[in-house]
């Protein structure tokens, strides 16, 4: 919103402090100042110049050589091309450095090889008019040397460019009125009450005694909260005088006619909203405020039309609806420069009914934006006559028929809310203490009336700070921190017990993977998006869509949905950098979303660990990082490739984008909680991407709450030496190397304290000879050579047994 | 007999000097001490020496021997570090191409940088007593507004576009207040803490403004806290966080959950740009006093207990800190942003 320093003025006597203090000053006790811009501000360079002579310029027949006087010790000359230039003409010429209002700043520079510096200029180059294109013409008495600010007799104005956002909660600063209230309690400055009740007297002074022509009706079920409406006869509707005019751009609001202004011009200033009618236009003077029954269209006053349902409010005379209530005025009823006999609506409206309605119309108007605040009907009766005031100063002829006329809630059993505080409550929840009369000056600044008994208060709260704002003590001490200044307060360590803290086991969890991941696994930490596309999720050929987790406002179809899986988002993360990079290793750990009968959704935390190499297959390496991965975390697991009784979910075996062949179960606390396996071919292929990528998802959720223990055991180093044993067997091809090792753990023997792999060498035949280095060690003893013999023979033996027959 | 002595081992020494082989040296050496070596063919004549000449010639000739096993066994070991040398010379390896100039390709690892501060200001609170907690993305209207004073007729629900399923009562959740509230039902007054987490918004996504983006809320629940309390707080979070002391300004803002609200802004510098009248400031944590109406949904009394609460941004931190241009790419999975983080 923007704000009319000038204006402000009309009610507080702004302290003498440059533009950018005052601007900080709201800021720091009311709501931030986004800008602040000074009106005419380029006028106090641009001076009356008297034309002395012209001469055509040597290399433009439309350019001439202008040479003037504008006051100084010596002529200036500039190269322009108006048409109207001649000598003894006055003009505006602006210096060079000057700013224009279209934000081009002056520099000097050559036009066709001649040094112009400065500009004389036109009316819509001042930005006061909209002239023709040729030079702003001046009387002939303008003086010489004089700034046009001063010879327009201007003033310059700041505007000051608050943020909406931060009045959101404030329905009183939507008008000047209510901005120089904040001023006078930040500067502690006198407000000065101009709508008092001697001057409504003064001008209900204007009512007669006939009978109002319009009497409004309101409907109990409609957003009415109060309806005031005055009938006028003999207006003149003219152009707004140029006082009205400037505040009214100022504010960023187009002067349409003297009417229309003065509505607009209520509007900014006490923050009030109004609709002025033209009477005649109002079929059989009825004013009926009423919800629609049905839907029906309706042209609003920028002639489009919009459809109105059920249940939304608005004004209509005996045949069809005016106004769509609250929010902006139908295209035939409005005032035009013919109206002379006009109807002044001041009504408010319940917040929510506005913004339900603006919303579902996008119609957001100045006059939706402030009802939809929840705006005090108390302010109407004010409103109006401020407006009568206004009226009769731009039409002195305009009669009042009757008196206003009101319907709506009962605005005399209004009871104002009552909050009591005490300085003790006040200064120990600020942590800052406020003098006794501090406080009573604050309330009165703020116009809380008090009734003090000691340091204890009881507040009678004005009413247009009760719509919405102020309801508990704690809005009390907002009050007053804000206007004594959050920065003034002494920042003081709070209290506190001793208290032992640290991460809790999940926290740890994902704190321990991510340590491994970096330094153990060498991998890149990602974060993709938890929403996600069909498109990708079809790319991908995941199976399921997720469809039950689907927005019904998602920004784009690329993000419509809760990812059912992290590999989606994985493959795509692939595709993106395997152009860049012939291999690379990366993980996530977030969240997959699930549908669940019972509480809507489940979230899992999922970790997924990729690995992609553009030569040669990753699985294995995806496998041992799995491996140490878990046991560096003390977590207890096994891999298997054989399925158990419960299908593996996180990846099923069924999706196309499965290996047939790369796809391991690990199995932690007895459930499938994790898969490793590689991308099939075919999926990468979707993606655009050659190469081999494998990959892991480890679903925490179900045992990332325990605290893992670690099962570290120490036992002392045995003294007497162990014997060690190597035998190279055969094995056949399509049967796993590792199935020696499990061959001899049927070997129960307890010296036999290691059994290990040593070498695997594959045959031109696709046979593997494995070499299996065996262990045995004694610690209480040194082993017998008769006992070795036999342990070495039970090794091969079982191994030949097994089907892995010695090495020839 | 002594200068023969003398000579024998003025020989030695010449003939020893050039040699380069162990063999020679030790077929020198017999030649010389063996058996039948020239000093036993001298010694051999010792028998028909007097024995005062014996008593002489004994001691030289028995030095004469340990000198020359001496500067054999010396010989010897000059060969042996020699025969090395030129091994280790022509096995030399090329240690120039370690991993870090290899084209072999991307070997970096690290977290992202959110994660990175994420953790650090997580344990910056734990360091202050706080526990950390988390919460479900997908949340119900009563956890996400109600709960903390967003009625349903509340312009703030406007104010933060909300992502909604299709049943309109579930939602992403718009700001980590949300755990907030579940922590005050978990706990008993007074407690501490923050709970870090995505958070979700409708919005159009450009370079500063995302759909899913993560925010650090925080509370704090007790007797008599004060906003003096709170401000004190925020200042020394802020010094860990940038580890300086930062200058900061704390003006009304207006959060429906806290009462009085506060915008906490600090003094920082654009990258780059002079520093304009209004951009020297940079909104970073909105907190406040936990409003009464918060703490009674969060089943606590109001009139016994209050308590601050604030948030802050994580991504403005990391692209404040990093001066990272674009928010996308911190979802963007794209690894040239990411290895710019590696650690390792």
């Amino acid at each position: 919103m923007l704000i009319s320093l000038n204006w402000v003025n009309d009610f507080v006597k702004l302290p003498q402090l440059d533009s950018d203090d005052l601007a900080n000053s709201f800021t720091m006790t009311t709501a931030e100042v986004e800008g602040v811009s000074t009106t005419f501000s380029h006028l106090k360079t641009i001076k009356v110049a008297e034309i002395t002579s012209i001469k055509k310029h040597p290399e433009a027949d439309k350019l001439n050589l202008v040479t003037f006087d504008f006051g100084g010790k010596e002529k200036k000359e500039v190269v322009c091309g108006a048409p109207n230039v001649r000598e003894g003409l006055k003009i505006p010429y602006a210096e060079l450095g000057t700013t224009l209002p279209n934000g081009m700043t002056l520099e000097p520079k050559k036009i066709r090889g001649i040094l112009s510096e400065g500009m004389l200029c036109s009316e819509t180059e001042l930005g006061i008019g909209e002239g023709t294109s040729g030079l702003m013409e001046l009387p002939s008495d303008a003086p010489v040397g004089k700034t046009m600010l001063e010879f327009l007799e201007l003033k310059a104005d700041t505007i000051l460019d608050v943020d909406n956002k931060s009045l959101t909660h404030r329905p009183d600063l939507w008008g000047h009125y209510g901005i120089a209230r904040e001023f006078s309690a930040a500067y502690d400055l006198d407000l000065a009450h101009p709508y008092d009740e001697k001057w409504e007297k003064s001008l209900e002074a204007h009512f007669t005694d006939v009978d109002s022509p319009i009497k409004p009706k309101v409907d109990k079920d409609s957003s009415c909260l109060g309806y005031f409406g005055l009938s006028l006869d003999g207006v003149e509707v003219d152009t707004a005088p140029a006082w009205m005019i400037s505040r009214l751009e100022a504010c960023g609001l187009r002067s349409i006619n003297s009417i229309v202004d003065i509505s607009n011009y209520v509007m900014l200033e006490l923050g009030q909203p109004l609709h002025i009618f033209d009477r005649e236009t109002i079929k059989d003077n009825q004013i009926n405020i009423h919800t629609v029954k049905e839907e029906t269209k309706f042209t609003t006053l920028d002639e489009m039309e919009r459809t109105l349902i059920a249940g939304d409010t608005v004004i209509s005379d005996s045949k069809e609806p005016l106004v769509l209530a609250g929010i902006m005025g139908g295209l035939n009823s409005g005032v035009t420069e013919k109206t002379t006999k006009i109807f002044i609506e001041v009504a408010n409206w319940r917040a929510d009914e506005v913004r339900k309605t603006s919303t579902r119309l996008g119609l957001r108007t100045d006059s939706s934006s402030r009802f939809e605040k929840s705006l005090d009907t108390r302010q109407c009766y004010t409103t109006l006559l401020r407006t009568l005031e206004l009226v009769r100063e731009l039409c002195p002829n305009a009669k009042v028929v009757g008196k206003p006329e009101y319907d709506g809630e009962d605005l005399s059993s209004y009871k104002p809310l009552v909050i009591s505080t005490s300085r003790k409550n006040i200064t120990t929840t600020l942590g800052h203490d406020v003098s006794h009369e501090k406080l009573l000056n604050i309330f009165k600044r703020l116009e809380f009336s008090v009734e003090a008994n000691g340091e204890d208060y009881k507040l009678t709260l004005p009413s247009f700070r009760t719509t919405k704002d102020i309801e508990y003590e704690a809005c009390i001490i907002e009050e007053v921190g804000r206007v004594i200044g959050y920065d003034n307060i002494t920042p003081v360590s709070p209290k506190s017990d001793i208290q032992a803290t640290r991460l809790d086991p999940a926290k740890r969890l994902a704190r321990g993977i991510k340590d491994y991941m970096v330094y153990g696994a060498r991998s890149l930490e990602v974060m993709t998006y938890p929403l996600i596309g069909k498109k990708l999720l079809e790319k991908a050929g995941w199976q399921d869509m997720n469809e039950e987790l689907v927005l019904v406002n998602a920004l784009s179809k690329d993000a419509d949905r809760m990812r059912p899986s992290l590999v989606p988002h994985a493959l795509n993360t692939v595709a993106v950098n395997a152009k860049q990079f012939d291999s690379f290793n990366f993980f996530e750990l977030g969240r997959s979303y699930l549908p669940d009968a019972k509480n809507f959704a489940v979230e899992r935390s999922q970790l997924l660990i990729g690995s992609f190499n553009k030569k040669t297959p990753t699985f294995l390496e995806v496998i041992n990082q799995v491996e140490k991965l878990l046991t560096s975390l003390n977590i207890p697991f096994d891999l298997t490739t054989e399925d158990g009784k419960f299908k593996n979910t996180l990846v099923s075996r069924d999706w196309v984008g499965a290996h047939p062949h790369e796809y391991i179960n690990v199995r932690i606390m007895g459930k499938f909680h994790g898969v490793i396996s590689s991308a099939h071919p075919m999926v990468l292929k979707n993606f655009k991407t050659k190469g081999f990528f494998s990959y892991a998802v480890i679903d925490l959720s179900d045992f990332q709450a325990r605290e893992m223990k670690g099962s570290t055991k120490y036992k002392p180093i045995s003294t007497f030496p162990g014997s060690r044993f190597d035998c190279t067997v055969m094995v056949e091809s399509g049967v796993a190397a590792a199935d020696t090792l499990k061959a001899l753990k049927k070997l129960k023997i307890k010296e036999m304290t290691e059994a290990k792999i040593a070498d695997v060498y594959v045959q031109d035949n696709g046979k593997k000879a494995v070499t299996v280095t065996v262990n045995f060690e004694d610690p209480t003893k040194t082993l017998d050579s008769d006992f070795i013999k036999a342990s070495e023979e039970a090794v091969v033996g079982t191994l030949d047994k097994s089907g892995f027959p010695l090495k020839q | 007999m002594i200068a023969k002595l003398e000579k024998i081992f003025a020989d030695f020494k010449s003939e020893l000097s050039p040699l380069t082989k162990q063999a020679d040296v030790l077929a020198l050496k017999s030649n010389v001490i063996g058996k039948k070596g020239a000093l036993a063919e001298i010694l051999k004549s010792l028998k028909d020496a007097t024995p005062e000449e014996r008593k002489e010639i004994g001691p030289v000739s028995n030095q004469i021997k340990k000198d020359i096993e001496m500067l054999v066994a010396e010989k010897l070991q000059d060969i042996e570090v020699h025969e090395i040398n030129e091994k280790l010379a022509k096995n030399k390896i090329d240690f120039s191409v370690t991993e870090s100039i290899m084209a072999n390709g991307l070997q970096a690892g690290g977290i992202h940088p959110v994660s990175k501060i994420q953790q650090d200001i997580e344990d910056i609170f734990i360091s202050m007593g706080f526990d950390v907690l988390d919460g479900p993305h997908i949340e119900d209207e009563f956890h996400n507004f109600e709960a903390l004073n967003i009625p349903e007729t509340h312009p703030a629900r406007d104010m933060q576009d909300t992502f909604w399923f299709k049943d309109l009562k579930h939602l992403l959740r718009t700001h980590t207040s949300t755990i907030q509230v579940r922590g005050m039902q978990s706990r008993k007054p007074p407690f501490k803490f923050v709970g870090p987490g995505k958070v979700f918004r409708c919005e159009r996504t450009d370079a500063t403004h995302e759909m899913c983006f993560h925010q650090l809320e925080g509370m704090m629940v007790g007797k008599d806290i004060t906003v003096g309390n709170l401000i004190y707080f925020m200042k020394t979070l802020l010094k860990e966080i940038f580890q300086k002391d930062m200058e900061v300004r704390l003006r009304p803002g207006y959060f429906p959950f806290v009462e009085p609200g506060f915008e906490l802004d600090i003094r920082w510098k654009k990258p780059g740009k002079g520093e304009s009248k209004h951009s020297g400031w940079l909104e970073l944590l909105p907190c406040g006093m936990v409003h009464p109406n918060v703490l009674k949904a969060g089943g606590i009394d109001p009139n016994e207990y209050n308590g601050f609460a604030f948030g802050l941004g994580l991504d403005r931190l990391v692209m404040v800190k990093y001066m990272i241009e674009d928010i996308r790419h911190l979802h963007s999975g794209d690894l040239r942003f990411n290895e710019q983080f590696k650690t390792f």
